[in-house]
């Protein structure tokens, strides 16, 4: 292979038109060929997309802060968030699980199964709410991929999840109604005070 | 150090290994090399190994027939960009098409070049058969190709008419209405196949679907066997001018 290619190094030293024209042609294509490319990535990328906004208004019966009892938690599945009131005021939970981003389901009961099995659980920093074996029932977040749970207010206490679920921003917009931006997460101390 | 040469030396013996598993020549130095190699290579072996001059004298195909090959590669490759885009849903068709034409980078060019490229396609398969028709290339022994080239004209047909479809603008629309019509006049099975067609009685999603499966894997598919074939026999039959 080697003595080959030496062979025809020396043999072109001169080059002829065959082997010029060859050169122009490859380089010709090469060249071409980075700009198809070029034109590929570009074609693949999308300039726009239909995907749902982040920022939103809840509609119908949920639009209006009235609508919303201190304590309750909403979930909003289609948008993949939750609206929770306490004494303190409004916040959004982004519903999508830490752990590898599948959609936690809202359950009434994500505790007692695991008090009674003996285990352990810890309590709820945000809340100060404790699953015991005479009160074992907490209402939280499941996720149905791979098991991670939250309680209420998205803290994460069992599962593989690493963290607790995002907050997201909200406020009041002008016309009254809550608005919701899926794309500002917010600390964990975030109220929206109404 | 001298682990270091041997581990280097391995690594190359590894390569070249790998080298000469793929590239089973030399450099092709001389014309023995050359021929070996077309024959060996299944890139290369597209190539005739030996080519008469009278074979290439292209006022006598006028390079129909590889146009017409050229112009289908390039309906495959546009096509499936295409197809990153296009939804065969009467919801999604003609504003992915708009937006193919108006707001993807390069999505005008890749259009209008699977467009045009269609329309020269048609035209060129065409006149390659009036070509062939006229050299009397159709004669013995090759009736069997003309046959199969027949087919192939008719699988072009139909890919340009299940292409049409695909925009689903009034025009796509109306027009295969029209044409299925016509397929119902044929005798007795004139309406089941105007049936089969549609997937129902009047032109909607069902037909979308069914003409877009058509175009983008069904007659492409059937057209690339039949070429395989088709080229095959060329090649075997000898070129008509040479002779």
């Amino acid at each position: 292979m080697a003595a080959d290619f030496k062979r025809l190094v020396e043999d072109s030293r001169e080059m002829t038109r065959r082997s010029f024209l060859a050169i122009v042609g490859w380089v010709g294509f090469t060249v071409a060929s980075a700009i198809a490319l070029f034109q590929s990535v570009k074609f693949i990328q999308p300039n726009a997309t239909y995907e749902d906004p982040p920022a939103f208004k809840p509609v119908g019966e949920l639009a209006f802060p009235t609508s919303y009892a201190v304590g309750s938690t909403t979930v909003l599945i289609d948008k993949r968030v939750v609206i929770n009131r306490d004494q303190d005021g409004f916040y959004a939970i982004s519903l999508i699980c830490t752990h590898l981003g599948c959609t936690p389901r809202y359950f009434p009961d994500v505790t007692s199964d695991l008090v009674l099995a003996g285990t352990q659980i810890s309590r709820d920093p945000d809340t100060g709410q404790l699953a015991t074996k005479a009160n074992p029932t907490l209402p939280g977040f499941k996720c149905p991929c791979h098991g991670s749970r939250y309680f209420r207010d998205a803290d994460n206490f069992f599962g593989p999840a690493p963290r607790p679920m995002d907050r997201v921003h909200m406020e009041l917009a002008k016309d009254g109604r809550l608005f919701i931006d899926r794309s500002i997460v917010v600390d964990h101390k975030f109220r929206l005070k109404v | 150090m001298r682990v270091i040469r041997a581990a280097v030396d391995e690594m190359w013996s590894m390569v070249g290994q790998m080298t000469s598993a793929v590239f089973r020549h030399g450099l092709p130095l001389t014309d023995k090399i050359a021929a070996r190699t077309a024959l060996t290579n299944f890139v290369l072996h597209i190539h005739p190994v030996r080519v008469r001059r009278s074979w290439i004298r292209m006022s006598y195909t006028l390079c129909l027939g590889g146009l017409s090959f050229f112009l289908f590669i390039v309906l495959t490759v546009t096509g499936l960009y295409l197809m990153f885009y296009y939804v065969p849903s009467i919801n999604h068709a003609y504003q992915d098409m708009r937006d193919l034409q108006f707001v993807v980078t390069f999505g005008g060019l890749i259009r209008n070049m699977h467009r045009w490229a269609a329309h020269a396609m048609v035209i060129t398969v065409w006149l390659h058969m009036a070509r062939v028709f006229l050299t009397g290339a159709y004669k013995k022994p090759r009736e069997f190709n003309w046959g199969i080239g027949t087919v192939l004209l008719l699988v072009t047909l139909l890919l340009s008419f299940t292409g049409y479809l695909l925009p689903w603008d009034q025009l796509s629309i109306w027009a295969v209405t029209v044409g299925t019509n016509m397929a119902k006049y044929a005798p007795i099975a004139g309406p089941y196949t105007r049936y089969l067609m549609l997937g129902g009685h009047a032109v909607g999603d069902a037909t979308l679907l069914r003409f877009y499966v058509m175009h983008v894997v069904g007659l492409p598919l059937v057209g690339f066997l039949l070429m395989v074939v088709h080229f095959w026999r060329v090649r075997k039959d000898g070129f008509s001018g040479g002779l």
